[in-house]
């Protein structure tokens, strides 16, 4: 009898477990070691394998017995490195967690309506296909007077015409990602602001607090955790994301971060791609990367107690 | 267990619909791998042509044989990708018969086992290609044999505006001498970049002379008019040279510095390149013959009229770097490549077939391509519609190929990064041609030979 049970228990587990594990394994293990074996090949055009080396990561580092590790980036690899951390960083903070609370609070504070109505506005970018709004981008700060930003700059300030593409290549690709980054925030934020009983409000403004005060005693704090998640999981996003960054810059030099370098070697239609082991070497420093700043985030803000049990459950 | 049956036999009639026909046995399937490309439809077109004369003959012999064309039409953005995506299929065994690709392929579709060798086809069969332009025969050799069949070819050149030249004082003597003096040596890079800074500052244009704002072919002319010479055929190597590559990008800074070319041209969208010289913005642009069609549009000649054209634009080869120079201009052919399958000698009578004056004739004239036979360029289309094209065959003999290399695209994009650099003012001439001389040497490592 205790058998047959646990044969069936062990049956359960497999009817609901299965399909997770086998999704975790094919889609998310499975890559990462095909790209851990083929960094260490020598594969490009012909997709054939010749030789395990360590020939791709000679592309990226090369020896110098000055510096403390032996070693050092070659030059464009740590110019990736160092705009990859510039536009993670100031996308993170700028957008997908300041501009994100900003809209919350905003849109929470007004009629359900209105505030509804922003929120769906800011959702726009995220809901269009992706070659249409970095369309509307390109044609936004095309460097002629064509582009709508010259046309208000000439027209309406009487400035002449600026070249975003030149002048602050970063920016754009901050901003763009930025305007569809905010809105995950936006709707984390809105739903934790909701989810705070109405009675602590009541009771705040009975109390004499003002609106000032209501945000910092009451909302903020409830904010800490969704912050924190934004924080984690959009920082791994960006450190990853190209789509936009492709879509709106191409493979310019200004904007060439890790993953566009990644991109551009392996997949990119037209320039000089198909090196897929280069690419893979890449990819795989990325990765490695990723891990360390996702623990080190995960430690920073002390993840760790929102995913525990909670200690006594309210109702 | 109705559910199971149910999708048990929604499995059988999934696969059962994706078998295709049952082969009889007669049929001769070859496969034709082409992107589906608007701007080249009869290149698969033609080969199908082929098959239907060919099937002509087969049943003239009596025979019930009968060949069938199973058409791979590919979405790929571009032929770079297009090739990147056939030598995937190829690594998964699923090799087609014919490939229409561009040339500069080759070398790697040999090096993956994929491209047969045609020089005995070729030479066995001199009725089917004795009149083919002799030039285009380099753009398919890979070591020094012939590994396809030259589909179209091209022209590209520096165009330029007469009205323009005019309104800035140029005489009409000066402006006719100039593809004179620019074959002749005479008229270097330089003195082109003057002449354009020339033409701006004078308020007759906007802007001095435009470049294709991506990685591309264009580029090679200008520097193998700085005697970059790419390849090395014998050893099958990449080439450059720390000295010409300085030279050409510091042609390129001046050029910037001087007003003739716009510093943020890499920055520029196609649209915006083209918008600058057919909406006469830009004195000059150099690219390829196809755009003719675009050019006689925007300026609204007659398509008929090529003395109109001839008197508004005027084409020069890519001037020589120093005085007494060569000077240089691009092709880029696109060629069919027979697979070496067991089906091989059959598709290269294909390719044959399609290769004749009269079907690639309405290819060419219809996309405003150069002719592959000489013979094609007398043919009352090709002199009445073809003008252009006609006019620029004698360009041809100054032609230069890309290399047929596996690693040219990465080289490519390698050395735009230098022109990048140096148009935006990122970095100097020398300093560039440092960089991107250690990331070739990086990339590329024994596919590269550096000169000096």
């Amino acid at each position: 009898m205790m058998h047959k049970q646990r044969q069936r228990q062990a049956v359960n587990a497999l009817i609901f477990l299965g399909p997770a594990c086998i999704f975790l394994l094919v889609l998310l293990v499975a890559p990462i070691i095909v790209d851990l074996v083929v960094a260490f090949t020598d594969m490009a055009q012909t997709v054939r394998v010749s030789e395990f080396s360590n020939e791709q990561f000679r592309k990226i580092i090369r020896p110098n017995e000055d510096t403390w590790l032996g070693f050092e980036l070659r030059g464009s690899f740590y110019r990736a490195l160092a705009k990859t951390a510039i536009f993670v960083v100031f996308t993170l903070t700028i957008f997908n967690v300041t501009f994100g609370l900003l809209l919350a609070l905003t849109t929470t504070a007004l009629p359900d309506w209105l505030g509804g109505t922003f929120r769906a506005i800011w959702l726009l970018p995220r809901m269009s296909p992706s070659v249409v709004y970095a369309l509307l981008w390109i044609w936004v700060i095309d460097p002629t007077e064509r582009g709508l930003l010259n046309q208000v700059l000439i027209n309406v300030f009487g400035f002449g015409p600026i070249n975003l593409f030149i002048d602050h290549p970063m920016a754009i690709i901050v901003v763009a990602n930025g305007f569809i980054g905010a809105s995950i925030g936006m709707l984390i934020l809105t739903s934790a602001i909701r989810s705070i009983p109405q009675h602590l409000f009541f009771a705040a403004r009975a109390d004499g607090a003002g609106p000032l005060s209501i945000v910092r005693h009451i909302i903020l704090p409830t904010l800490r955790w969704p912050l924190s998640y934004i924080t984690v999981f959009q920082s791994l996003a960006l450190m990853v994301s190209f789509e936009y960054i492709f879509l709106i810059m191409g493979p310019a030099r200004s904007t060439m971060t890790m993953a566009m370098l990644a991109y551009t070697k392996t997949l990119a239609p037209q320039i000089g791609s198909g090196q897929y082991a280069y690419g893979a070497a890449i990819t795989l420093i990325l990765i490695i990367i990723g891990v360390i700043v996702a623990l080190l985030l995960y430690r920073l803000t002390n993840m760790k107690r929102l995913l525990a049990k909670p200690r006594i459950e309210v109702h | 267990m109705r559910l199971i049956s149910l999708i048990v036999s929604a499995a059988v009639l999934a696969t059962g619909l994706t078998v295709s026909a049952p082969v009889v046995a007669e049929d001769l399937t070859i496969k034709l791998w082409s992107r589906a490309d608007r701007s080249g439809p009869l290149r698969a077109g033609n080969i199908v042509d082929a098959a239907d004369q060919f099937n002509n003959f087969l049943a003239a012999t009596g025979s019930d044989k009968r060949v069938v064309i199973e058409l791979i039409e590919t979405n790929y953005k571009g032929f770079d990708a297009d090739a990147l995506g056939l030598l995937k299929a190829h690594s998964v065994g699923d090799t087609p018969d014919i490939v229409v690709a561009a040339h500069e392929w080759i070398g790697a579709f040999v090096d993956a086992g994929l491209a047969a060798n045609l020089e005995s086809h070729i030479e066995g069969n001199p009725n089917l290609y004795g009149d083919i332009i002799p030039q285009l025969w380099d753009s398919v050799r890979y070591k020094g044999e012939r590994y396809g069949i030259p589909q179209d070819s091209e022209v590209r050149m520096f165009f330029l505006n007469n009205d323009m030249m005019r309104a800035a004082g140029k005489s009409d003597e000066f402006i006719a001498s100039l593809p004179e003096e620019v074959n002749a040596g005479n008229f270097t890079m330089d003195d082109f970049c003057d002449l354009a800074a020339e033409v701006k500052n004078s308020g007759a244009s906007e802007i001095g002379f435009v470049h294709r704002p991506n990685v591309g072919p264009d580029f090679q002319m200008a520097m193998a008019a700085f005697g970059i010479d790419l390849y090395n055929d014998e050893e099958a190597k990449l080439q450059i040279t720390r000295s010409g590559l300085q030279r050409y990008y510091q042609w390129l800074a001046d050029c910037v510095e001087k007003g003739a070319l716009p510093a943020d041209m890499t920055t520029y969208s196609w649209d915006s390149v083209h918008a600058a010289f057919r909406g006469e913005k830009a004195m000059s642009k150099f690219h390829g013959v196809w755009n003719l069609g675009a050019q006689l549009e925007a300026f609204g000649i007659d398509p008929l009229d090529s003395e109109a054209y001839f008197n508004k634009i005027t084409w020069i080869n890519a001037p020589a770097g120093e005085k007494g120079g060569q000077p240089k201009n691009l092709s880029h052919p696109i060629v069919y490549v027979v697979a070496d399958t067991p089906n091989k000698e059959l598709a290269a009578m294909l390719v044959g077939l399609a290769s004749q004056p009269i079907p690639n004739t309405r290819h060419a004239v219809g996309t405003n391509h150069t002719p592959i036979n000489y013979s094609q360029a007398a043919m009352p289309e090709f002199q009445s519609k073809g003008w252009g094209l006609v006019a620029g065959v004698p360009l041809l003999q100054y032609a230069e190929f890309m290399p047929n290399h596996t690693r040219i695209g990465q080289y490519n994009a390698i050395t735009y990064q230098g022109v990048q650099a140096v148009e935006t003012g990122e970095m100097g001439a020398e300093e560039a041609a440092e960089w991107v001389v250690e990331e070739l040497e990086v990339e590329l490592g024994d596919d590269l030979i550096i000169l000096d």
